[in-house]
């Protein structure tokens, strides 16, 4: 059981505090309920950009991580398609600064072009060095233009072309700002070395006057129910061919999403896993052989990926992956199984719970899909899974209909 | 608003609790060491051989003969070793570097006596099956072809053999064709060698009891798995005296770049003001190199230094990826950068800026167990003990902008310097 505790100020910003007392650090963490689902389709990669952003300075601090530095601090950022988030640690006995700098930087920020083009340069270089410029470096671009029509889950956080960073202009990074930017679009987390009662009264004391900005946030067009199979084939310069099965599933509110990461589990988690066993030891057609979740907010994406062992064709892979989601399908989870893959998340809750950023991080996580207290009524579903959940919600999962197929052959 | 105008006041934080490990001993000479620590039923088991490439005859017996210790023994398939972890939800680690091989097991206190029958076997009865070999060599070097399709991989490799010369076991020297020649005897005789019991020592990490000394000696305890002592192998690190390398990668739309030189270890007198004027340079967020070269230019994505410590040698290397055009503008910033350091005193408030954000770090990597046991290897295996920890809090709390200059003029000299890039 994670116990932490949760407050709301006048203007909408939730407070979650995570006491844990054997550390000296505490962790603050802002997450803004704003990712790159929530952008323009012509202007991808925004809400990345605005996060770099987010370190350029205000009027009173010009520079955040100088004054962070004075503290003890370190920090970092991350942007998902759902979500953007924050957090600092510092030594307990500073953790008002780290109130006071993000209180700051939600308030306003001092934007300029001379910023604003710099950064772009530097996210236009972050993605030639994650994209272009790595081997298999732009799966993840074609697998969601093809599982996706419809929803913005169909291009990555970093943007689905240089030229929508590039032509980003300082109005709009000004518009993004005060539309998402909000204490009525964020929680407060507080983790490590801290008291509830005094959390409280400091984000009073620095949040408790930020404007609350209205935020409306456009409705998430949905993705159609796929009706046919996808496939797609690129050839590029890469040592391995690979194979890359989508399957539509449903979203993080969803009992369906626990049933389905069980699933992965017990396809592929660890060397005693099927895949692993039976495609990569036993069969030898496969160097490297995965499945998992996306673990994206909205309804997500099951893939199954492979790297193909040498003088294996894309159909006998193809075929071998199948047998197994088929089985998966006919015959029910041995109770073995089921208790490995089980027991195998009680040890993770207990391992993660050793470091208070990462609660925190998990925290922030769990409030963007709806609310933190799924952190505990997750392992309530887990434990609640039964073998016969995993085997019809594996039939549903699996069909060729629900599929979409990217082959990623190696040139000659 | 106006709340908003009042900084809070910084406090300093104090020195971090650095524990010591308890020391113990196995009744066969092995030595014990447990970090009693932590809140979490959780312990952490490091086995550590010498066993590195240092030992090496042949390239690739090293990792080889550790990775295959997970493929099987006595009493366990490869398969079976891997359905007792995942059953326990514990996590084993094999990892071999320069100088040691390593078994690491992370477990649940409760499952610690279902697990611990099991390493004992794969650590004194592996049975390196040649169809398991095969398997783990074609795999292996499946990885190894597209890790070589990197430029910063590529980079890195260029970089070790100009710096240590190209038959040192630091140098990364490993060929594809390496992967064909290496065969099951190279890895038996590299296992009996190796993975004796005087050339082992454990260490233990966790919430942790009586019963855990106890429970080691009853598997590892015997005098029934010594070996022969090792060889003393001297080899002479052979830097080449060219100094600039450029590795060519078709249709690589970035570069890689590494700037670095050879530099003095751990012991030394200077090491600890090199760490602080490390971290000015390139070695935190804000560094100069960051400030430049990503926040001002906007070359890169990131840029950054650090001070590398090898057993028998350490290197200064700063390292980054940028678009092709601006190769040439980002080494000639990096050498300005050093110049600065040799011409211009750090001022006060920047060195007092980098010290508040060193003790921070200071108190981080000392925070839970295995942070702990983590900074307590980061001296032992280097022969040193924990007043390196006092040394460095004292020279972080009084360095003087005059010393880091003494440094950099003795430490950053261009000549000194080999730049390699890699890229189309």
């Amino acid at each position: 059981m994670v116990k932490f505790y949760r407050h709301q100020l006048s203007n909408g910003l939730q407070i979650l505090v995570y006491p844990d007392y054997s550390t000296p650090m505490v962790a603050l963490d802002v997450c803004y309920h704003v990712g790159a689902k929530n952008e323009n389709p012509n202007r991808t990669g925004f809400a990345h950009l605005f996060e770099h952003l987010m370190f350029g300075g205000t009027k009173r601090i010009p520079d955040y991580d100088e004054a962070l530095q004075h503290a003890g601090g370190e920090n970092n950022a991350y942007t998902t398609n759902d979500l953007t988030n924050y957090y600092l640690t510092v030594p307990k006995e500073n953790l008002e600064t780290g109130f006071w700098l993000e209180a700051d930087r939600m308030l306003e920020l001092d934007f300029s072009e001379e910023k604003l083009n710099i950064q772009k340069n530097v996210v236009i270089e972050e993605f030639k060095q994650r994209n272009l410029n790595q081997p298999y470096g732009d799966v993840w671009e074609l697998l969601r233009s093809l599982a996706y029509e419809v929803h913005p889950y169909r291009w990555q956080t970093i943007g689905k072309e240089i030229s929508h960073i590039a032509d980003a202009s300082l109005d709009e990074v000004k518009a993004f700002f005060y539309r998402y930017y909000a204490p009525d679009n964020a929680a407060l987390i507080l983790s490590g070395n801290v008291d509830e009662d005094l959390c409280v009264k400091l984000a009073e004391k620095w949040f408790g006057s930020i404007p609350n900005r209205q935020v409306n946030k456009a409705p998430i067009p949905q993705e159609p129910k796929q009706t046919a199979l996808r496939e797609m084939t690129v050839e590029r310069d890469v040592p391995d061919t690979a194979l890359y099965l989508a399957f539509h599933m449903p979203g993080r509110q969803e009992r369906g999403y626990y049933v389905c990461d069980l699933i992965s589990d017990v396809l592929s988690n660890g060397n005693s896993s099927r895949m692993y066993q039976r495609l990569i030891k036993e069969q030898k057609l496969f160097v490297e052989l995965d499945a998992y979740v996306s673990g994206d907010h909205d309804p997500g994406l099951f893939i199954v990926s492979g790297k193909l062992a040498g003088g294996v064709t894309i159909d006998q892979a193809r075929k071998a992956i199948w047998e197994e989601l088929r089985r998966i399908q006919e015959e029910p989870v041995t109770a073995i199984e089921l208790e490995k893959v089980k027991n195998k998340l009680e040890a993770n809750v207990v391992y993660s719970q050793m470091n208070y950023l990462h609660m925190a991080q998990e925290l922030a996580g769990f409030e963007n899909i709806d609310r933190a207290e799924r952190i505990n009524e997750q392992m309530l579903i887990y434990r609640s899974i039964t073998s016969s959940d995993l085997m019809t919600r594996a039939g549903q999962l699996f069909r060729e209909t629900n599929c979409s197929q990217l082959n990623y052959m190696a040139k000659q | 608003m106006i709340k908003q105008e009042i900084q809070p006041p910084i406090y300093t934080p104090g020195k971090p609790d650095i524990l010591t490990p308890e020391a113990h001993q196995l009744t066969n000479g092995i030595p014990l060491r447990i970090m009693n620590a932590g809140t979490q039923e959780v312990t952490r088991l490091d086995f550590l051989f010498d066993a590195g490439t240092w030992y090496e005859n042949k390239h690739l017996q090293a990792v080889m003969t550790n990775a295959m210790l997970q493929e099987g023994s006595q009493n366990y398939s490869g398969a079976q070793l891997a359905e007792i972890m995942d059953f326990r939800g514990a996590y084993i680690q094999f990892l071999a570097d320069h100088h040691l091989g390593g078994i690491s097991l992370i477990a649940l206190n409760k499952h610690l006596p279902y697990l611990l029958p099991v390493v004992e076997d794969l650590i004194k009865n592996p049975l390196f099956e040649q169809a398991e070999l095969d398997t783990l060599i074609t795999r292996r070097k499946q990885r190894f072809l597209l890790e070589n399709k990197k430029v910063k991989v590529l980079c890195q490799k260029r970089f070790s053999t100009a710096l240590f010369g190209d038959s040192h076991p630091y140098a990364q020297r490993v060929k594809a064709d390496d992967f064909n020649t290496i065969k099951r005897e190279d890895l038996v005789e590299f296992y009996q060698r190796c993975y004796r019991s005087n050339h082992c020592r454990i260490l233990a990490t966790g919430k942790t009891d009586e019963k855990l000394p106890v429970m080691l000696e009853q598997h590892f305890g015997a005098a029934d798995w010594a070996g022969e002592a090792l060889l003393i192998r001297d080899r002479k690190l052979q830097p080449n005296s060219e100094k600039e390398y450029h590795v060519s990668q078709k249709d690589a739309i970035q570069s890689a770049i590494r700037i670095g030189r050879p530099l003095v270890q751990k012991d030394h007198p200077d090491y600890i003001g090199l760490q602080i004027l490390n971290t000015i340079l390139g070695g935190y967020f804000s560094s100069r190199l960051m400030a430049n070269i990503r926040e001002e230019k906007g070359y890169t994505y990131g840029i950054g230094s650090s001070i590398m410590n090898l057993k028998n040698a350490g290197y200064w290397v700063i390292a980054t990826e940028t678009a092709n055009e601006y190769v040439d503008a980002t080494v000639r910033e990096v050498f300005l950068e050093l110049k600065k350091l040799r011409e211009e005193e750090v001022s006060e408030a920047e060195l007092k800026r980098v010290r508040q954000y060193l003790l921070g770090e200071f108190i981080r990597d000392f925070d839970g167990p295995f942070a702990q046991a983590q900074s307590f290897r980061a001296v032992d295996d280097f022969g040193l003990d924990q007043q390196f920890y006092d040394a460095y809090y004292q020279t972080l709390l009084t360095i003087t902008p005059a010393d880091l200059l003494d440094l950099a003029n003795r430490y950053l000299n261009e000549e000194d310097f080999y730049t390699v890039v890699a890229g189309a």
